[in-house]
């Protein structure tokens, strides 16, 4: 009886290399893929929960010019820029639309004086001591975290809010200062150029003594 | 005299006395860090870990199926936010809280409704902005999960749950029908208060109940010194003491500095006389039974049975008074010309206090020899007691009518007496005998488990009610939150007994007030005064006056007779002596797990209670530490753990009182024994002829005072450090050469095994001094310190293994008298020595060179910060940290039961959180919101309390922006104003013991104390450069220098060549 050869087709000879590239690139194809999955810049930009009540931020703060402080007047000088009660709606819309459906969460609130239960859009996470009234009295302007509120027709995250974006700013905050009195001017210095911008930056970081920490105390405690 | 022998001679201080005798016990926990058992992960069998492991796996599943955002969080704001708050921003209200009838303002943190942390009220004469460890710890109490949370009523054999529509219905006919009866057998118990509202309602009583009887019970209260006063005075009095004034302090068994209803104020005073900078300061002499805080803190003291000082204090005045009634004493210690020769000396500039446990006779002897002396106008002052407006009983009284059946009601509000009263008056014995029993209290407990009904009584932050400081000053107290379980004030039970027309609280206070104020009627909407009131917590101008009185002579033949026998001992056997519990007092602090776990200042013994003997007395008895003994007295019997204790008088035990509840609370059931059994009404304080034999059992102590002992190399050379880490004088010494502290320094390596922290640029300096002249040991700082930073309670088992979390530790050392070489006198300790050590934020901190992780680094204010989410948990930096302040989460200790024996793996969050379950939120409403919650695995330390830091830094900066550009131009930095920033333990503190601010500005108090010639780094030889540093002890001994071989020589020398120089 001949012996039965069994002998591998020629193209067998590229499982090997094959297997190799597979086994090599897989790593990193999982780690960049984790990386980016789970960077906030993925996972959080852009988050837009659609709310109990329909509030545009463009109609409010955009078209009628309502300052951002009328509503969330804690924030200069309190740690969170509260969410306004429902008795500061009820300033305008006891008058105006009192009638509407999408108002009527609000109505009730205002009649049961049960809380309105906004989603939250921008979280923290709880071993990070954010301050609005450190960053807004020094000219820190809402637009740098938040970014064009007023034209936003449903509130989302416009930026990462993860550590090293926060550091950026706090290791070169030139560019993202501005004058005091103008920080809810959220449209200001678009028609700035650079350099420009930086030098009105850089005015305001001397006048006001401006020495952004770097130190894990300041945020985390 | 009996003493130990220790090969190594020339030793002066010791951790403790396992460390003098060299136990194996202590050797073992020096070498291993850790005791037995600790560093054994898990103790669960292998099954249930595999099981837990299986559950985890799949829950990881779980997770990672369900990967997306983290979960969605509400918002909820206001519906209608009230006017001046703002969310997360805390609010500070004056209120008051009154322990033992005694009124202390506070002013309580709240966060949107939710209070969180109590501090002292800086308007309020007994506060000044201090409290004690009770005050900081009483928030816990009103979330403490063991709270009742509904009444309870006896119905045959079964206690049910009731409401209280239940008991509305029931006492209004039960009081109606009593009402029609005068009120015959009608008695209500009730813990000491000097409330003005409690008091219109007991008028209102006694018009409608006129044969109702009031009992105040407080098994803690000084009735003697009451007693003896009034002998004194022939009116009913109360002692005011202003120890500022005073030059020499004289103690005859009162714990001044501790126990005492005005300790704030004598402390304060006490304090502010031991600043010597000026060359002088005042002198303690303390004569009691056992070691006591203010005996520790004493310049010379004499360890003396509770049944003799009688004697000594009748020969001290038979010197100082010429009453011919006062006869003299055949027989007392020499010391007694000793101390009436200082007396004479600072006439007119001394102080004589005596405590509790003395009698009547010592009170009245006390008030006549101040009064003799010219003291009484100056350092003591007496205000009238007010007039009672009801008629009174004793407990004794109550004990006998229940007995013989004359009691038909018992109304009790608060008080526990059948824990605490006297045991031979068998209270609940007698309770059982009363046929409708109701008792008010804020733990379904001993009594309430004996009544008919037990009624959920509201925590003082909960409700309105009003009371009398010390001094007699008028303060409200103002709820800062509803009821959390629908409680009711002992104001608000009696006027529905009074079937008042507006049994509201606040009504009732409002109008007490008025009363009190002498204005308008409940009518008036807007009382300026009233709000002035609730705004500053006290009401202006309502302190008492003093009176200008003469103590009366004559009549002391009988007290003088009695105190001779005393003294000539015919009683036989042990003498027993009750103390209060430093942690828990009479025991209604039991449950309390901050308290419970707080070391005793002397003992350094947590969760437990014992029988502390003297060294003599105990090698007699042959016992010795953690031996279980049986403790008879008067016919009863209580069987308990010894503690080997120095100080304790030879020939007494001393038994702290208010430990073994029976009440199932989750923190006291099985912490202590229960001593009051042994306590008897005609031997309140002390008691002969007891025996004590050991039973052949033994028990664990949970001591810490061999935790985290500060070594050299690996558990060797604490021997050596220690003289150098407390350093002490005479004020003599100081006098002559001011920088005695120095002569312990030892030269500084200069050279850096790494880079030195370099810190330009920064903007500010933060440092801290510590006094240890004016601390006086008592702990409010490390129970204020918990209360701020959300730091857990470890229970017993883990203290055990040298796991307790506290931040802020207090060391407590011995200096024995060297009899012989090597040979000590361990009776009577020569001094006690207490160190408050956090961590000392070293510029060249250890800690941070071997965080593999980087997450121990430091600020560019100086800081040694801790990054809680960057910590892997590999504990290198608490290895490498000198002074041995870094605590490690072994376990998430919030999650776990407290009480639990052991385990990892069988997690029961019932006590604490119960997140992830839904369950109880209670206790996590206290937490502070400004600081992280820790979890397992995470190393956590003193941080300055950078939250306070950080809060005053973005609020000056933010006032800062917003001045004229001229004047900011001119500023070369930012600085935020000395004492604008106040850890929590230096707010806690009476005696102004720490101090913190920013060392950049030269004209901060803490520059000036740096600059002090008594401050000195703790370990500075190691070049760490410490931010802390401490004010050396000056003792102001009647024998002048104690310890003259410190102040010789050692300048710059090794450790080895200095240890040599003591010998």
């Amino acid at each position: 009886m001949g012996r039965f050869q069994y002998t591998f087709p020629r193209w067998t000879n590229l499982i090997l290399p094959m297997v190799l590239i597979v086994g090599m690139t897989a790593p990193l194809y999982v780690a960049f893929m984790v990386a980016w999955g789970f960077s906030p810049a993925t996972t959080d930009v852009g988050y837009m929960p659609s709310q109990p009540v329909p509030f545009s931020h463009r109609l409010h703060a955009g078209e009628l010019g309502i300052d951002c402080r009328y509503c969330h007047n804690t924030v200069e000088y309190a740690a969170v820029a509260a969410i306004p009660p429902t008795a500061t709606c009820m300033n305008c819309h006891t008058q105006i639309h009192p009638e509407s459906e999408q108002l009527a969460p609000l109505h009730e609130s205002y009649q049961t004086g049960m809380p309105m239960q906004w989603i939250k859009v921008h979280d923290m996470p709880d071993y990070a001591f954010f301050n609005h009234s450190a960053h807004v009295t020094r000219g820190v302007s809402c637009v740098e975290c938040h970014g064009r509120i007023d034209t936003m027709e449903t509130v989302y995250q416009h930026e990462r809010l993860s550590m090293g974006w926060c550091l950026e700013c706090h290791r070169d905050p030139a560019p993202h200062v501005r004058n005091p009195d103008l920080v809810t001017q959220l449209e200001w210095g678009w028609d700035m150029g650079a350099a420009e911008r930086l030098a009105e930056g850089a005015h305001w970081l001397s006048s006001n003594h401006l020495n952004p920490s770097q130190d894990c105390s300041t945020c985390h405690r | 005299m009996p003493s130990m022998k220790h090969e190594d001679s020339g030793r002066s201080y010791w951790r403790s006395l396992e460390e003098l005798a060299d136990t194996p016990e202590f050797k073992t926990f020096m070498h291993r860090e850790f005791p037995a058992g600790a560093s054994e992960l898990m103790e669960e069998d292998r099954r249930s870990f595999l099981k837990i492991m299986g559950a985890s796996m799949a829950l990881a599943g779980v997770g990672l199926a369900g990967c997306r955002r983290w979960p969605e969080q509400m918002v909820l704001p206001y519906a209608e936010r009230p006017e001046g708050s703002a969310p997360g921003m805390a609010d500070a209200y004056a209120t008051i809280m009154e322990l033992g009838g005694v009124a202390t303002g506070t002013l309580a943190t709240s966060y949107n409704g939710r209070p969180t942390k109590l501090e002292g009220n800086p308007d309020h004469p007994g506060s000044l902005g201090a409290t004690t460890r009770y005050t900081q710890a009483s928030i816990l109490d009103l979330y403490d999960p063991d709270r009742s949370r509904e009444p309870r009523i006896a119905r045959e054999e079964k206690r049910t749950k009731a409401t209280w529509d239940e008991w509305s219905s029931f006492s209004v006919d039960h009081f109606d029908a009593l009402r029609s009866s005068g009120g015959a057998g009608f008695w209500i118990l009730s813990e000491a208060t000097r409330s003005p509202s409690i008091e219109a309602q007991q008028a209102e009583l006694r018009s409608q109940f006129p044969k109702a009887t009031w009992v105040a019970w407080e098994p803690l209260a000084n009735t003697n010194e009451a007693e003896g006063l009034t002998e004194a005075f022939g009116i009913r009095v109360r002692p005011v003491h202003d120890l500022s004034k005073a030059e020499l302090i004289v103690s005859f068994e009162s714990d001044l500095l501790n126990i005492h209803p005005d300790v704030l104020n004598l402390s304060r005073d006490w304090a502010a006389g031991r600043r010597p900078d000026h060359g002088s300061m005042n002198r303690m002499l303390v004569v009691e039974s056992s070691m006591s805080v203010t005996g520790s803190k004493a310049d010379d003291r004499w360890a003396m049975a509770s049944s003799r000082i009688p004697a000594l204090v009748a020969q001290v005045a038979s010197l100082i008074l010429n009453d011919a009634s006062l006869l003299p004493m055949p027989s007392s210690p020499a010391y007694a010309g000793t101390i009436a020769d200082q007396l004479k000396a600072a006439a007119g500039k001394g102080a004589i206090l005596a405590g509790p446990s003395q009698p009547a006779f010592v009170h009245r002897l006390v008030a006549m020899m101040n009064d003799a002396l010219g003291n009484a106008g100056t350092t003591v002052s007496y205000i009238r007691e007010n007039a009672e407006s009801i008629r009174t009983a004793s407990i004794k009284d109550l004990a006998a009518g229940m007995d013989a059946g004359g009691v038909e009601t018992l109304l009790m509000l608060g008080g526990n007496p059948a824990y605490d009263a006297p045991a031979d008056l068998q209270f609940a014995k007698g309770l059982s005998k009363v046929k409708v029993s109701i008792h008010l209290a804020d733990q379904d407990n001993e009594t309430s488990q004996l009544c008919t009904w037990h009624l959920n009584r509201s925590h003082p932050l909960e409700c309105w009610g009003d009371a009398r400081g010390w001094d007699g000053t008028y303060s409200v107290q103002q709820p800062l939150i509803l009821p959390l379980f629908d409680g009711r004030s002992p104001v608000e039970l009696l006027a529905q007994i009074n079937a008042s027309s507006s049994p509201a609280g606040f009504d009732l206070v409002r109008k007490s007030f008025n009363k009190v104020n002498g204005s308008g009627g409940l009518g008036e909407s807007f009382d300026p005064a009233w709000r002035r009131t609730l705004h500053a917590g006290v009401l202006t101008g309502s302190t008492s006056a003093t009176e200008s009185l003469k103590t009366r002579g004559g009549g002391l033949e009988n007290g003088a007779r009695a105190a001779a026998a005393a003294f000539d001992g015919k009683g036989g056997g042990l003498e027993l002596s009750f103390v209060a519990g430093s942690s828990v007092y009479d025991g209604r602090f039991a449950n309390n797990g901050w308290l419970q776990e707080l070391p005793d200042p002397i003992t350094r013994l947590t969760w437990d209670n014992a029988v502390l003997i003297g060294p003599s007395t105990a090698k007699d008895l042959g016992v010795g530490t953690g031996d279980m003994v049986k403790v008879t007295a008067g016919g009863a019997s209580v069987e308990a753990a010894v503690l080997v204790q120095t100080g304790t008088a030879p020939g007494t035990a001393t038994l702290t009182l208010g430990y073994g509840r029976r009440f199932a609370g989750r923190i006291c059931t099985g912490s202590g024994f229960d001593f009051y059994p042994l306590r008897r009404s005609d031997a309140m304080w002390f008691q002969e002829g007891a025996s004590i034999t050991p039973t052949g059992g033994s028990y664990q102590l949970g001591t810490v005072q061999d935790h985290f002992a500060i070594d050299s190399v690996g558990g060797k050379g604490t021997a050596a450090r220690l003289p150098v880490l407390f350093r002490e004088a005479s004020i003599e010494t100081y006098n002559h050469d001011p920088n005695f502290v120095r002569a312990g320094d030892h030269g500084a390596h200069g050279l850096s095994l790494w880079q030195a922290q370099q810190f330009d640029g920064a903007q500010y300096r933060w440092g801290m001094s510590i006094d240890l002249n004016a601390c006086s040991g008592c702990s409010a700082c490390v129970v204020a310190c918990q209360a701020e930073n959300n730091i857990p309670i470890v229970g017993k088992d883990q203290v055990l293994r040298g796991r307790e979390m506290h931040w802020l530790r207090i060391d407590r050392y011995y200096r024995f008298q060297e009899t012989s070489p090597g040979q000590y006198d361990t009776d009577q300790p020569l001094s006690v020595a207490n160190q408050p050590l956090t961590c000392q934020h070293c510029e060249n901190a250890p800690c941070e060179q071997v965080c593999p992780v980087a997450a121990t680094v430091h600020s560019s204010d100086g800081l040694n910060v801790m990054v809680y989410n960057r910590c892997v948990g590999t504990r290198y930096c608490s290895n490498n940290c000198p002074y041995k302040v870094r605590r490690f989460n072994y376990f998430d200790y919030f999650r776990r039961d407290p009480m639990r024996e052991t385990g990892l793996l069988q997690v029961q969050p019932d006590y604490y959180v119960k997140l992830q379950s839904g369950g109880d939120p209670l206790r996590r409403m206290q937490f502070n919101p400004e600081v992280t919650v820790r979890m397992r695995g995470v190393m956590e330390k003193c941080t300055f309390c950078t939250q306070r830091i950080e809060a005053a830094k973005i609020k000056t900066k933010n006032e800062w922006v917003k001045k004229p550009e001229a004047e900011k131009a001119a500023a070369k930095r930012i600085v935020i104003p000395d004492g604008t920033i106040t850890p929590a333990c230096a707010q806690a503190c009476p005696n102004d013991v720490i101090v913190f601010g920013d060392l950049m500005d030269p004209d901060s108090r803490v520059s000036k104390l740096h600059a002090n010639s008594r401050s000195y780094e703790l370990l500075g030889e190691l070049h760490v450069k410490p931010r802390n540093r401490y004010l050396a002890r000056l003792t102001n001994s009647i024998q002048g220098e104690l310890f003259p071989q410190d102040h010789s020589g050692g300048h710059g020398t090794s450790t080895d060549e200095h240890e040599e120089s003591h010998g």
